[in-house]
């Protein structure tokens, strides 16, 4: 294809990403360095790196990274592990492994928000959860500014964790059955073949899942604003601090959210920028 | 039959029973508080069983009037649903390929049209239009520009692809308060000018919203839309070129040699072949423009899409606003879990193949 074709193909779709994500991304670098106000929204004054001093001195812009690294430390291992073993599991089913498939990936295709609604429901006074604790252990069960945390991490788990799964079950139906024959009758042990045939088989997979799931980690939002909203602001994510800082109906400061804004890119391209090369490497590979 | 094999099947079926229990319960739980009184919901020990059943949850949710029969509603749903069905059926029968899918489209979309005019219903009947608008039309433009970008990136050789690519992916990566806060902002600017332009006082029918009368960006559809298209579009390219790295190059090659141009080729041979790509890019764009939150509720301040009508409902603790927002849930979750159902093939294998390569 000569490269004439090719911008005709791909100019829309550039044209698209050019207009709605480069220009964006330049205007919020842009507006984080003016003071704006939300009910003042035409005025903005330049004031250079304030903003940036500003969000660097402020314990709930610390408080937000520090949950975030948290959340996104725990959810995405456990939920890769629970991903593999499940799809491990489901591989040595034949008959029902459609009706299970089914039932376990609900969580992942429901709308977060409500994913999160109804997970909350089963802690809230009433629920099946609240009411299980308080027949166990005889105290009712309160949602803390402590625990909250806690249910905002397994609540992500639950939703996430049937995309590792149907991505790891997708790759093993893909791992040859002679490699797997030959390793058994070479008498090698269940997990000595799982450890030196089956993962390597699935090494690809694993980086995408890790790659797809710390980005989707790091910008969590929906769960949390349902979780904790303005109630628990302890447990808020940056994308959450973000944007109530941005929005509030009082003293939305549209600059100091886009300030922090910017800091979230830089953030999650700190953790990227490996991943980004080795990519770019494979696709210049590619093309030799 | 060896004892420890069967030992090892009732292991490996008990965990997975175990983990169904764990994804399903909430989604359990949430359907049978919609359908109780409240009174019971309000119990301090959960009524498991034998409570009566309402459907008052979901009156409430969809509709003005309380005194709505609702299993007139029901039949009105499955009367629709058989006759999309035998719609589908003879179209199938009587036209050749894809045609036959416009007589269901159409049908759909009159029942969705007379519903309102037959039983009187809340603004989140409202909503529900807007989540079918948004997600169809976001489903559409992505698909179609993501197509022919997958495919000049899936068969182009430059090194201007392979930065494309890689550009894309970091943009896939960037959370969504580096782009939302300058798109609130843009549209208020677009909206100023518009009105000061008097472009404003226009009519543009599908765009518009209907319940205001001024046309512009901010609050509207469009703006959902676009915003939706330009986010996934990092996503939609990546995964369709991978389905357009598996079809062999010859394919194509055979058909200019007959003449046919490389759009033609592309049209008439390769996208033919695509389907099952499609599909689940398909799929996973739905699930993201259905789904979307952030960006609906920052854009849009009084016509919603479903996700955020639904949040509205979660403000107090009493047994009512309980009971709505269990009906809410099962309502909003109720028009996916069916297309994924239909479609749940599709769907992990496109996991599988858009994931191998990726």
């Amino acid at each position: 294809m000569n490269r004439r074709t090719f911008w005709g193909f791909t100019l829309p779709s550039v044209f698209v990403m050019a207009t709605l994500m480069v220009v964006p991304l330049v205007a919020t670098i842009w507006l984080s360095m003016n003071q704006l106000f939300l009910r003042d929204i035409n005025n903005p004054s330049f004031i250079g790196l304030d903003n940036y001093r500003e969000v660097l001195g402020d314990e709930e812009f610390w408080a937000a990274a520090r949950f975030t690294l948290v959340f996104v430390a725990i959810t995405v291992p456990v939920q890769m592990l629970m991903g593999l073993g499940v799809a491990l599991l489901l591989d040595t089913v034949e008959r029902v492994r459609a009706i299970y498939l089914a039932a376990l990936l609900l969580p992942f295709i429901v709308t977060p928000v409500v994913g999160t609604l109804i997970y909350k429901d089963l802690f809230d006074r009433g629920g099946l959860v609240a009411w299980l604790w308080e027949v166990i252990s005889g105290d009712p069960f309160i949602v803390t500014a402590s625990n909250v945390k806690w249910l905002i991490i397994v609540q992500a788990i639950w939703h996430v964790m049937p995309f590792a799964m149907v991505t790891f079950f997708a790759g093993l139906q893909t791992l040859p059955g002679s490699r797997v024959e030959a390793a058994s009758i070479d008498g090698a042990s269940y997990f000595r073949q799982l450890w030196h045939v089956t993962l390597p088989h699935l090494r690809v997979l694993i980086l995408f899942v890790a790659l797809v799931s710390i980005m989707d980690a790091y910008r969590v939002y929906d769960s949390v604003f349902v979780f904790a909203g303005s109630r628990f602001t302890e447990a808020h994510t940056l994308q959450v601090y973000t944007v109530e800082v941005a929005v509030d109906p009082q003293i939305g400061r549209v600059g100091k959210g886009n300030a922090i804004g910017v800091l979230n890119v830089i953030g999650i391209f700190v953790v990227l920028i490996p991943f980004l090369v080795i990519s770019y490497k494979d696709q210049i590979r590619e093309r030799h | 039959m060896n004892n420890r094999n069967f030992v090892s099947r009732l292991g490996v079926h008990s965990v997975l029973l175990v983990l169904v229990v764990w994804s399903v319960v909430p989604f359990l739980w949430a359907f049978q508080t919609s359908i109780k009184f409240t009174r019971d919901v309000a119990a301090k020990t959960p009524v498991l069983w034998g409570y009566e059943t309402t459907a008052n949850a979901y009156n409430a949710f969809w509709f003005k009037d309380d005194e709505i029969n609702m299993f007139s509603v029901l039949y009105f749903i499955v009367a629709v649903f058989l006759i999309a069905v035998v719609i589908g059926q003879i179209g199938k029968r009587v036209t050749v390929g894809w045609p036959w899918f416009t007589g269901v489209f159409v049908f759909l979309a009159f029942s969705l049209w007379i519903f309102p005019r037959i039983f009187e219903v809340d603004n989140n009947y409202q909503f529900f239009i807007n989540s079918l608008v948004v997600t169809v039309l976001t489903v559409l433009i992505s698909i179609s520009i993501g197509l022919l970008a997958g495919y000049g990136l899936a068969r182009y050789t430059g090194i201007s692809g392979a930065l494309i690519l890689v550009v894309a992916l970091a943009f896939r990566a960037l959370p969504r308060s580096a782009f939302v806060l300058p798109y609130f902002f843009g549209a208020k600017r677009i909206d100023q000018w518009l009105e000061n332009t008097g472009i404003a006082e226009w009519d543009f029918p599908l765009i518009d919203f209907p319940l205001i009368d001024e046309f512009g960006i901010f609050d509207s559809r469009l703006a959902i839309v676009i915003s939706l298209v330009a986010i996934n579009q990092p996503f939609t390219i990546w995964m369709l070129r991978t389905f357009f790295m598996d079809v062999p190059r010859e394919m194509e090659e055979a058909a200019m040699m007959d003449g046919a141009t490389r759009f033609e080729a592309f049209r008439k041979v390769i996208i033919p072949i695509m389907w099952p790509g499609i599909i689940a890019t398909a799929l996973f764009t739905m699930l993201l423009a259905y789904n979307e939150f952030l960006f609906v509720r920052l854009l849009a301040t009084t016509n919603w899409t479903l996700p955020v009508a639904i949040v509205s409902l979660t403000g107090g603790e009493s047994s009512r606003t309980i009971t709505e927002g269990a009906a809410a849930s099962v309502s909003i979750t109720m028009p996916i879990v069916f297309v994924i159902l239909l479609f749940q093939k599709h769907l992990v294998k496109g996991l599988g193949a858009g994931a191998v390569k990726g």
